[in-house]
């Protein structure tokens, strides 16, 4: 219990790190002079002692959505896989759960998108629907092929599943399951084939556009959340698509998770450097790709027995 | 003559959870209706129809409420008519599509009733199975229940039929009166036909996967929200189609316990879509009345002038989107689990064909969302888009109370789903099959336990209270830092802050009905007020965008293409000359002559090509003629 607590915490502690790492290591990249990796926790500081500005045309939806936003985060948060061997966790949620919790909080974000009276709000509502709907599909089916490799439904169970004893027969499926959810992660926390988080420009902002009102608490409400969905995607790629490390002592076992994001933040920032942002319409491509990844996955799977 | 076994008992149940707020919601609604004694009487009678179908059990009594259902609801349509148009359209098409399902259904009665139309449906199980073609009679009750329920390809008149009707009658079509097709369709399967081949099952899971799709995609591009809401009614008879498609796959492959959880699910999703959908129509016809508008580009801003209303469609947009932890999310993730019991299946390609299924209900699910984030967003939010929305009230306290009772409903079976389960599964035991009530909760009535192989679980109550008790906390923090709040109009880049600048539902919709343009075929029509003669500077432009389902166009305008081209032959045929008469008979008789000698056997290519030969020479000669 004492390691659940903990690992609750690293996740919660590390996740504007993450953020501030990949930004800092970007401007590394491209020859500047990288900020601080602990700018985001400044940014929240900040803005939690700034006075709030309401938009006198929106109404209370704007008042209740930033809490609905982060909150159902917070609670998958409670039911990520284990980063330490033998610690309790919450071994039967599934993966359409989850689903349905990073749903209800884009559900209320769209929401806040539409309830300022801007047209830049209803901009990137309608964009988030469009893409969070076409990745919905993509994002079940490959966690479900995950979970039967596993031979578990539930995630963290099916995480520790495939650390002790590794499908290596199940190789083929594995590994298009991984590019397929790599594409997701990308896609759902708003990194740059997709979305340019770092940008206000109406047309290639989306989550940005959503929250262009919002100031102060709710906005570092709103920021927290993004910062939230992106450890949490990036965990899961983690502990589903690198298992090992689970057997080590503790102390090393958090050391290797913590590596194992590093790694993930360094590709990410890596592929933000050398792609360009793509086309609204050329966005489903993309996620075509992991549906048809997760499909292949899926397939291979029942193809090669189970 | 009735029989109230636990499955009509189930329904009635359903019936009385639809009907009880409804009725409150109905008087109130009932001072703006003018042919006030007209509809209190089809209103009961519809009703006490829909009670009676359930309970009947003989073929006559059946028919009887069944058609009693169909007139009455017909009539209720043309309640607010007023030579409309459009209503007179719809209730005619709605006359006739229910009726095309009446047709089947009448087939299907005489030939399992053997003739003797009094005789119980627990009998004719005997006669169903002595039947040489069962697969008949499977396809006499999928026409004539699929129909009425609306799944695809027979759903073209539900978004015209459903919207047009007054609107706590809408809340009951949508809500109860297709729910009674699903129990026909339920009742005489497991009744009459049983055991199912595995092709049958697959056919229903073939449909409800279309239908929620389809039902879905042109809830998105529908501006007008009572058709939107009808269109999801599709959808989400498509769902309880997966549900039930995968139960009698599992049932046909033998794999009982899988079965039984699927049927569950099924039926559990038709208690949610009652609730939810019912009050959507409510939250939806009490919008309707104070803007007396349809259109949703004409609302705006409602939740401030509207709270009730706006809060219960609230509640009921994140049931019917599948969000936790409300009852759509419980029902959609049973189905979900049930689909994902099929890797016990052995048969392979089968098995291959499930993670199809399952795309389908994520892909729903997923644009159900965006759907239902247009029609709150634009409906409630933002600056009011007209003169409508602008003057519209909060509707009567009676109204209100019939929609907060409807939600009481959709939030007791979120709360209380151990309680309705339970009854889900006497009802299927009573049917013969397996009770399945312990493996779903095993321990304690708090986790609800999927029956799969290593299958997961959910815990709503875990879930609700997590997601109140975080949220909690969000606020303490939020009260103790005290912040300092201040009001300002919502910045515009400089320009005033105004109504025609917001996203409309159109526009929201925009980039989804972009990528299925292929499926929409959208009619788009751009003015511009060109300046001069310049290409590119306009004074004001128009956009208007008509999408006609696909279906109607193909399969429903193809019919009438045919069915005139016929009748055009027939036409030519009846005014030809006396002659060309006594050439038809001569032509009739060499048919006879040389398709009996193909039937009995005495059949050769040699002579058969003869024949035809001879055939086409003597009709174009002696029939058709020279042409003009």
């Amino acid at each position: 219990m004492i390691y659940y607590a903990f690992s609750i915490l690293l996740i919660l502690l590390i996740a504007p790190l993450l953020l501030g790492f990949i930004k800092s290591f970007k401007m590394f990249l491209l020859y500047k002079t990288p900020s601080s990796i602990f700018q985001p926790y400044r940014n929240f500081i900040k803005l939690f002692s700034k006075e709030m500005v309401i938009s006198q045309e929106s109404s209370n939806i704007t008042r209740i959505a930033p809490f609905l936003v982060l909150s159902p985060l917070l609670i998958v948060v409670l039911f990520l896989p284990p980063i330490v061997g033998d610690a309790f966790y919450v071994r039967f949620i599934d993966a359409f759960t989850i689903t349905g919790l990073l749903a209800l909080s884009t559900f209320f974000l769209m929401m806040i998108g539409l309830d300022s009276a801007s047209s830049f709000g209803g901009l990137g509502s309608s964009r988030e629907a469009f893409i969070s709907a076409i990745a919905e599909p993509a994002m079940i089916l490959n966690i479900f092929s995950i979970s039967m490799m596993a031979g578990d439904l539930g995630i963290a169970k099916a995480s520790v599943n495939l650390a002790l004893t590794f499908p290596a027969a199940h190789m083929a499926s594995f590994i298009f399951a991984g590019i397929s959810f790599f594409i997701l992660l990308l896609t759902e926390t708003g990194r740059i084939p997709v979305d340019n988080p770092e940008t206000h420009l109406e047309l290639t902002m989306v989550h940005e556009a959503m929250i262009l009102d919002l100031s102060g608490f709710y906005l570092a409400l709103i920021e927290i959340a993004a910062s939230i969905k992106y450890v949490i995607f990036s965990s899961l790629f983690a502990s589903l698509f690198m298992p090992f490390g689970l057997e080590l002592n503790p102390f090393l076992a958090t050391i290797v998770f913590v590596l194992k994001l590093v790694l993930i933040a360094v590709v990410v920032s890596l592929v933000e450097v050398n792609m360009a942002k793509l086309r609204l319409f050329k966005v489903p491509n993309l996620l075509g790709v992991a549906i048809v990844f997760a499909f292949l996955s899926l397939i291979t799977f029942y193809v090669l027995g189970a | 003559m009735f029989q109230f076994d636990f499955l009509s008992l189930l329904f009635v149940g359903l019936i009385l959870l639809g009907v009880i707020p409804n009725i409150f919601y109905t008087l109130g609604y009932l001072p703006h209706i003018k042919r006030k004694t007209h509809f209190i009487i089809h209103y009961v009678a519809f009703v006490a129809s829909m009670i009676g179908v359930v309970l009947a059990n003989n073929s006559i009594v059946f028919l009887f409420f069944w058609e009693i259902m169909s007139l009455t609801s017909w009539q209720l349509i043309l309640t607010e008519a007023n030579r409309k148009k459009s209503t007179l359209a719809a209730a005619k098409f709605y006359f006739f599509m229910t009726h095309f399902g009446f047709v089947f259904l009448l087939l299907f009665f005489l030939i399992v009733s053997g003739g003797n139309f009094e005789l119980g449906f627990s009998q004719m199980n005997e006669i169903a199975s002595a039947f040489a073609y069962p697969t008949l009679l499977f396809f006499f009750l999928v026409l004539g229940f699929l129909s009425k329920a609306g799944a695809v390809p027979l759903h073209v008149w539900l978004p015209y039929a459903h919207p047009e009707a007054p609107s706590p009658v809408s809340a009951l079509m949508s809500g109860l009166m297709i729910k009674m097709a699903l129990y026909g369709f339920f009742r005489f399967l497991f009744e009459v036909l049983y055991p199912w081949d595995v092709e049958w099952g697959i056919l229903i899971l073939v449909i409800g996967a279309i239908s929620s799709l389809v039902g879905v995609l042109y809830a998105l591009s529908e501006h007008d929200i009572k058709a939107l809401l009808a269109n999801h009614s599709i959808e989400n008879i498509g769902i309880i189609l997966i549900g039930f498609g995968m139960g009698m796959v599992f049932d046909s492959l033998h794999l009982y316990t899988l079965s039984s959880f699927s049927f569950i699910a099924a039926l559990f999703h038709i208690f949610n879509h009652m609730s939810f959908k019912s009050l959507l129509f409510m939250g939806a016809g009490s919008v309707l009345h104070q803007t007396r508008t349809k259109n949703m580009e004409r609302y705006g801003a409602l939740i401030k002038s509207m709270p009730i209303t706006a809060w219960t469609f609230l509640l009921a947009a994140i049931s019917i989107s599948a969000l936790p932890p409300t009852n759509g999310f419980l029902s959609e993730w049973m189905i979900f689990q049930s689909l994902l019991g099929s890797q016990t299946i052995d048969n392979v390609s089968l098995k291959l064909a499930i993670p199809f299924a399952i795309f389908a209900l994520a892909l729903t699910s997923g644009l159900a969302i965006a759907c239902f984030v247009k029609a709150y967003g634009i409906t409630f939010l933002g600056l009011h888009r007209s003169e409508n929305a602008k003057h519209a009230k909060e509707v009567n306290s009676l109204m209100q109370f019939g929609m907060i009772l409807m939600s009481l409903v959709v939030i007791s079976l979120m709360l209380f789903t151990p309680f309705y389960i339970y009854y889900f599964d006497k009802a299927i035991f009573s049917l013969g099959h397996v009770s399945i009530y312990k493996d779903i909760f095993t321990t304690n009535i708090f986790n609800l336990h999927s029956v799969a192989n290593n299958g997961g679980v959910v815990s709503p109550l875990l879930l609700l209270g997590l997601l109140l008790g975080i949220v909690t906390i969000l606020v303490i923090v939020y009260k103790v830092l005290n912040v300092k709040v201040r009001m300002h109009r919502t910045w515009a880049c400089g320009y005033k802050t105004a109504s025609n600048t917001q996203y409309s539902s159109t526009g929201f919709a925009g980039p989804i009905r972009k990528f299925f343009s292929w499926l929409y075929k959208p009619d788009e029509v751009i003015t511009k007020n060109h300046i001069g003669d310049h290409k590119t500077k306009f004074s004001s432009a128009n956009y208007e965008m008509h999408v006609t389902p696909l279906f109607e166009k193909s399969l429903y305008q193809g019919t009438t293409k045919i069915a005139n081209m016929i009748s055009y032959w027939v036409y030519r045929l009846s005014h030809f000359e006396k002659t060309r008469y006594a050439a038809m008979v001569f032509n009739l008789l060499l048919t006879v002559l040389f398709s009996y000698r193909v039937f009995s056997g005495d059949f050769s290519w040699a002579t058969l090509i003869l024949e035809i030969t001879v055939m086409i020479i003597s009709i174009k000669i002696l029939i058709i003629g020279e042409t003009r």
